[in-house]
């Protein structure tokens, strides 16, 4: 719960907060008055930080009333969200020239940009839309003979895909069970079960419908290992040649 | 009539169904079953039915429906009949074919050795009872759960469900729904291949007409090895198709059903009695995967054991099961509209085409394989289903050859002694319970499967892919 408000404030851990556990409730309160809102002072904090104290509720009821909070201090998970909303404000009010900047379309544009960064990844500094990244995927692609395709990032996506199944380590240790053997089968030749009169989108459906067969084999494929794997447990296959009986 | 009847021939075929026609209104003709022709018409004024009434090529004379006989009939409509008729007597009877990596150059110095192997595990004929020892409890559940059950016992890879039609079960089977009298009757006979036209056969690989689509089903070249099997429900189906035309028989008073014929037996779908045949007879269907099943585990062991190999290192798999006399709730396009129907499909194999959501993953680029089994000593084929067999037959063709002559002409006319002698001069072994029968099922007594195949490739309704040629058959 709160978690894109807990993560905007930054508080530690936003995934494992749960409103309805008392103790990490009143932390929160207590972090927040701490932290960011700042309304006592710091010597009159006392009553509101005794967090194991018995009579809690007394004092984080005068705390919601010198804020003015208007909502009910016993609906606590609207009353967290109130509270949290100020101290989101406050924060803003803090750094407007920090925040000013992220209007909806930049954010977008950053997002479309690149992949998601994560803090820690190294790969971070990298620029994917310099030249250099460019070309690099552009040479890795013809070396792996992957089709090449306006944005790079889709050819770095299929270059990752064949990577993952083609050229994992398992793949490379035992190439004949991993890699699916068959001959190739000339779908530009077969019937593609319906007709757009475009060339090229007669041969896009035929790509798509090639795709669709390749998920439902994974699939099937899940299914007959289940299937393999329950067997382990329950088969005993019997015969008794002396049940037998020909027939006139 | 509500819609047209059409059948499909060629020259030759045409002759037979007219000789057919005439031959029943000489004056004088007492009993047997009318002519197909007549059949299929009769089946086309059935309350509910949409499209056409159609016959295939192998179309001839049955119980109320002609065998080689498909009808859809409107789910939304309240009028619409399910008919025991338009399913037949032996319920979800079908073809099965495995594939394996052995030439006829491996197979032939042995193949006396791996006919009568195949003899000694799969129990034939009128009586014979299996080698699979099953509970009435184990069957209660096999009637539900169809090839699960022979998946969780055991007796089949994973694959093998995949490769087969509806995944080798129907969900709306209700065992409850099944007489004491046939659970009785097919407990036994699980595992047994029964009489009649059914059969096990060695065959190899003896024309490739579609490199692509073969090479889907892992056949590779000519002379390869597979083993068909082509059975059903054996006792169980025909009790369960028995009973339920005795109910329907009151149903069709009660609800006021006419139809030109008393033997096309039918109720309302929605009625208790439609419902009740529905349930039993996805019962009975499941009954046969779990027959087919067993069979395919007593081939695999019959084959490891002459070979000294894992059926796995023989690549054993099964290519495709089809089933050729079952009535199944499917989605088609009439008219510009997505309808749901229950087709019957008699003595005619389902066909769909390439990219149908109900066909294997493997199959997607080809189209459904459509395994059709010759007569003893002929060919049998494998199609592949078509986009126009889809639009005009609801996605169905053929399913074998036929029948020219019936059971009984066939006793008078041919001697068995000749036909099995005939039979060892192609170079096929052949094993059989009760070679005083052999005559019915003779080459002779059918038509020619060869003329009903290319004349479902030329009509376009299935495309051809795949001619076997028999080294060995197993017989009733």
């Amino acid at each position: 719960m709160f978690r894109r408000k807990l993560t905007a404030l930054d508080y530690m851990n936003p995934d494992n907060f749960h409103v309805n556990d008392e103790k990490s409730f009143r932390d929160l309160v207590v972090w927040l008055e701490d932290q960011k809102i700042r309304h006592y002072k710091i010597e009159d904090r006392g009553a509101l930080k005794a967090v194991e104290e018995k009579d809690w509720a007394t004092g984080y009821r005068r705390y919601l009333g010198s804020l003015n909070c208007p909502i009910n201090p016993n609906e606590r998970a609207a009353v967290l969200d109130w509270l949290l909303g100020l101290a989101v404000r406050f924060e803003y009010g803090d750094n407007v020239d920090t925040y000013k900047s992220e209007t909806a379309e930049n954010v977008r544009n950053r997002q479309m940009s690149g992949p998601k960064m994560v803090n820690t990844n190294p790969l971070d500094a990298l620029d994917f839309q310099s030249p250099e990244f460019r070309d690099g995927v552009n040479r890795l692609a013809s070396q792996l003979g992957v089709t090449q395709h306006p944005d790079h990032l889709v050819t770095l996506k299929a270059i990752s895909k064949l990577i993952t199944s083609r050229l994992s380590a398992e793949a490379m240790q035992n190439p004949g069970e991993v890699i699916h053997q068959g001959k190739a089968f000339p779908i530009f030749e077969a019937d593609l079960g319906f007709e757009t009169g475009d060339p090229v989108l007669n041969n896009a459906g035929k790509a798509l419908r090639l795709m669709y067969i390749h998920d439902l084999r994974n699939l099937q494929t899940r299914i007959n290992e289940s299937i393999v794997a329950v067997q382990t447990i329950t088969a005993n296959p019997k015969t008794d040649t002396k049940l037998g009986k020909v027939g006139r | 009539m509500n819609v047209e009847g059409i059948f499909y021939v060629n020259d030759h075929l045409e002759k037979l169904m007219f000789e057919e026609l005439r031959n029943s209104c000489r004056p004088g003709s007492v009993g047997g079953f009318l002519p197909g022709m007549k059949q299929i018409a009769n089946v086309a004024a059935l309350p509910g039915i949409v499209g056409k009434s159609v016959g295939l090529p192998d179309v001839h004379s049955g119980y109320g429906f002609a065998i080689g006989n498909m009808a859809a009939f409107d789910m939304d409509n309240p009028q619409a009949v399910v008919s025991p008729g338009g399913v037949g007597f032996d319920i979800n009877c079908g073809v099965r074919l495995l594939r394996t990596n052995l030439t006829e150059a491996d197979v032939t110095p042995i193949k006396e050795r791996l006919a009568q192997s195949m003899f000694d595990h799969i129990p034939v004929g009128v009586g014979s009872k299996g080698i699979i020892p099953m509970t009435a409890r184990d069957l209660e559940e096999a009637l539900e759960m169809g090839m699960d059950w022979s998946l969780r016992e055991g007796y089949i890879w994973a694959e093998d469900k995949e490769h087969c039609e509806e995944y080798g079960r129907m969900a709306q089977a209700d065992p409850a729904k099944v007489s004491m009298r046939a659970k009785k009757r097919g407990l036994p006979q699980l595992g047994t291949l029964g009489a009649g036209n059914h059969y096990a056969e060695i065959q190899v690989v003896d024309e490739i007409y579609d490199k692509w689509a073969a090479s889907k089903m892992g056949i590779e070249e000519k002379g390869q090895v597979c083993v068909m099997i082509h059975s059903g429900s054996r006792g169980f189906g025909h009790q369960v198709a028995t009973d339920a035309l005795v109910a329907m028989e009151k149903a069709m008073k009660r609800d006021e059903i006419e139809t030109n014929d008393r033997q096309l037996a039918c109720a309302r779908i929605k009625s208790e009695e439609g419902q009740n045949y529905l349930k039993s007879m996805a019962a009975a269907a499941n009954f046969a995967w779990v027959n087919r099943s067993s069979m395919t585990f007593l081939s695999r062991q019959a084959f490891a054991k002459q070979f000294q190999m894992s059926p796995d290192d023989l690549d054993m798999h099964v290519i495709y099961d089809v089933s050729h006399n079952i009535a199944k709730i499917e989605q088609h396009w009439i008219d510009g509209k997505l309808r749901t129907l229950l087709v019957h499909r008699k003595g005619s194999t389902r066909a769909f085409p390439p990219h149908h959501p109900l066909i294997p993953v493997d199959y997607q680029l080809t189209g459904q394989p459509v395994l059709i089994g010759g007569t003893m000593g002929t060919c049998s084929y494998v199609l592949t289903g078509t986009e126009q067999g889809m639009t005009e037959t609801f996605g169905s063709t053929c399913h074998g050859a036929g029948r020219a002559l019936s059971r009984a002409k066939s006793r008078r006319n041919l001697d068995y002694a000749d036909v099995l002698v005939k039979l060892q001069e192609q170079g096929i072994s052949i094993r059989v319970a009760s070679p005083k029968l052999v005559m019915e099922e003779a080459p002779e007594s059918y038509k020619n499967v060869t003329d009903v195949v290319d004349t479902c490739h030329a009509a376009g309704i299935s495309k051809k892919c795949i001619k076997l040629r028999p080294i060995a058959v197993i017989k009733g």
